[in-house]
């Protein structure tokens, strides 16, 4: 990663959707090296704080900084070195194949008139790699499974060599085996040092790796912390309403990374 | 088509470019006889032009569906099924019986800009939810404006009927047709294939980033909402000085970038070109065949366009009934 490691924080914020409050005052903070958690009920904002951080979506009140600067005063394309996004649906209409599309992350990286470098194509390769994806890049992405079509997203993600990655329901239409796969992946980038937050439902697969998980309800992050203490039999309750036995129940322990 | 199927960008273009080559000769030294004055000046003042018209046109409008079947995010997006052709023959037809052509060569293209870029951009507002465009809500959008900018455009030639040059003039026009060329039309092709195509061309890899959605193309640097607005008013240019000149060419705009996909696949540096290479080259060859079909009527130009294109069209629809994604 050549870009100096800075933070992403969102401090209040806030976002209407017409009457309805749908962020009323949250704060978060990504940091380098951590793989976070980011969980709630449907409909909770999950996706909303997600386009917010990422600042396709601007916030009513309160505001996001990066590397302590506010996110708007960023030039796109450098904002874009520095946050990349997998976003939830990636269909796409046209054959192009999976290199094709992962090629198109380093889109921020080139001017108007730059061909392809080769800084370009080993940052490709690299992200190819570290998805397992070399074995199907060359196949048009119309023949390629809801898994692979995953992995081909956030290895565009990945060749953007941003720093932050935000990923909004990366196990979504995912079978276990992938599942494991992509949370072991997010696990490996944030101890390789970049920061990575997963909007996900899956709590069971992807808690026990999180270094952190935060808690959005009702508008807010109502717990932020380590899996097992944020994870109590209080916190689902409040925000799942399920009545959870012991925490020790939402981690399989054969999933575990450790 | 597989990738594996492909075929190399550079023998593509080098075929083609062949290819076209040998149309354009044929195009203008087709059964001329012995070279005297007159043949010179047939082929200098006639067919130069009516050439020259042949390749920009054909150009502008493989460019231009390229463009659009991208920012729609739509493989049946093109000039035609979205309207932007009718509007552009509308704004057309109004200044050819508004007499405004006499006035100024640029009358007739700036007047066909105002419509097709009017029509788009109803289709666009109306056919869009969040920057998708399904299929259905864009054709249904597109059949309306189709429809609407077809009756009035009916409309507008009614009201030349009782003076039958100015009539069978617009209606000639608006069946679409490279006669009547001369040179400044020709260089309003030309230019405007130039104006509105570069930067099209130069844009290439945002209409790649545009395919993804849009919040895609936001992380990766790309204000979506912008680089729409700006590529589809270079598809309306492109649109508009080729119907300006050449009246309606149906399907050509659909069709051309569909084949030169399957070709060379979708990534825009190599297709925009090729499909730009392919619009040309097919539409000398329609403009060969119909001044050369062994009939004694007149068949216009958007007539060929027509029975090559309709027969694709349900092709396409063939293999959308087998399962496989319209492509």
């Amino acid at each position: 990663m050549t870009a100096p490691a800075v933070r992403l924080e969102a401090d209040g914020v806030t976002v209407q959707h017409g009457a309805r409050t749908v962020l009323a005052g949250v704060d978060l903070t990504l940091a380098p090296g951590e793989f976070v958690l980011l969980a709630g009920r449907n409909g909770a904002g999950k996706s909303t704080l997600l386009r917010v951080l990422l600042g396709s979506q601007r916030a009513d009140g309160g505001g996001v900084r990066l590397g302590g600067r506010p996110l708007h005063d960023w030039d796109a394309r450098a904002r874009a070195r520095q946050v990349a996004f997998v976003p939830q649906a990636a269909d796409c209409p046209f054959e192009f194949t999976g290199r094709e599309l992962v090629a198109m992350g380093r889109h921020p990286h080139r001017g108007r008139f730059e061909p392809e470098r080769a800084a370009d194509r080993a940052a490709i390769d690299d992200a190819l790699a570290a998805v397992d994806a070399g074995g199907f890049a060359d196949r048009p992405v119309t023949t390629l499974s809801g898994g692979e079509l995953r992995r081909v997203a956030v290895a565009r993600a990945l060749a953007t060599e941003a720093p932050l990655l935000l990923l909004d329901e990366p196990l979504a239409n995912l079978d276990l085996e992938h599942a494991l796969q992509l949370v072991r992946l997010l696990r490996r980038l944030g101890e390789a040092g970049r920061g990575v937050l997963v909007a996900a439902h899956d709590l069971n697969l992807i808690a026990p790796a999180a270094h952190r998980v935060a808690l959005l309800h009702e508008g807010r992050i109502h717990a932020d912390g380590t899996p097992e203490r944020v994870l109590d039999t209080g916190n689902v309750l409040t925000v799942f309403g399920v009545v959870a036995g012991a925490p020790d129940g939402y981690f399989p322990r054969a999933f575990r990374p450790r | 088509m597989t990738h594996g199927r492909r075929l190399s960008p550079r023998l593509f273009v080098t075929v083609l470019a062949a290819a076209t080559a040998v149309a354009a000769a044929v195009h203008l030294c087709i059964g001329l006889g012995e070279i005297d004055e007159l043949t010179r000046q047939i082929v200098l003042q006639m067919r130069l032009p009516r050439l020259l018209v042949a390749v920009a046109g054909g150009a502008a409008l493989g460019l231009a569906g390229a463009a659009m079947q991208a920012t729609f995010r739509n493989p049946l997006a093109s000039p035609d099924v979205v309207g932007t052709a009718a509007g552009a023959a509308l704004g057309g037809a109004l200044a050819i019986v508004a007499r405004a052509a006499e006035v100024n060569a640029l009358a007739v293209p700036v007047a066909s800009l105002l419509g097709a870029s009017f029509v788009t951009w109803l289709v666009f507002a109306f056919a869009g939810v969040g920057a998708r465009f399904s299929a259905t809500s864009l054709l249904l959008a597109g059949i309306a404006m189709n429809t609407l900018a077809g009756a009035l455009t009916t409309f507008v030639v009614t009201l030349t009927v009782d003076n039958y040059t100015a009539s069978s003039k617009v209606l000639f026009w608006l069946m679409g047709g490279l006669d009547a060329q001369n040179w400044s039309k020709a260089a309003i092709t030309a230019v405007g294939a130039v104006v509105f195509g570069v930067p099209l061309l130069l844009r290439a890899r945002e209409l790649d980033v545009l395919v993804l959605n849009d919040d895609s193309a936001f992380s990766l640097g790309l204000d979506a909402a912008t680089a729409r607005r700006w590529l589809l008013w270079f598809a309306c240019g492109l649109t508009a000085t080729t119907v300006a000149n050449t009246g309606g060419i149906a399907f050509l705009g659909l069709v051309v970038p569909h084949l030169a996909r399957l070709l060379v696949g979708p990534a825009h540096r190599v297709l925009l070109p090729a499909a730009a290479l392919l619009g040309a080259f097919v539409l000398v060859l329609a403009d060969l065949a119909c001044r050369n079909l062994p009939v004694t009527v007149n068949v216009r130009l958007g007539v060929v366009t027509s029975l090559l294109g309709a027969p694709y069209f349900l092709y396409l629809l063939r293999r959308h009934q087998r399962g496989e994604e319209l492509q």
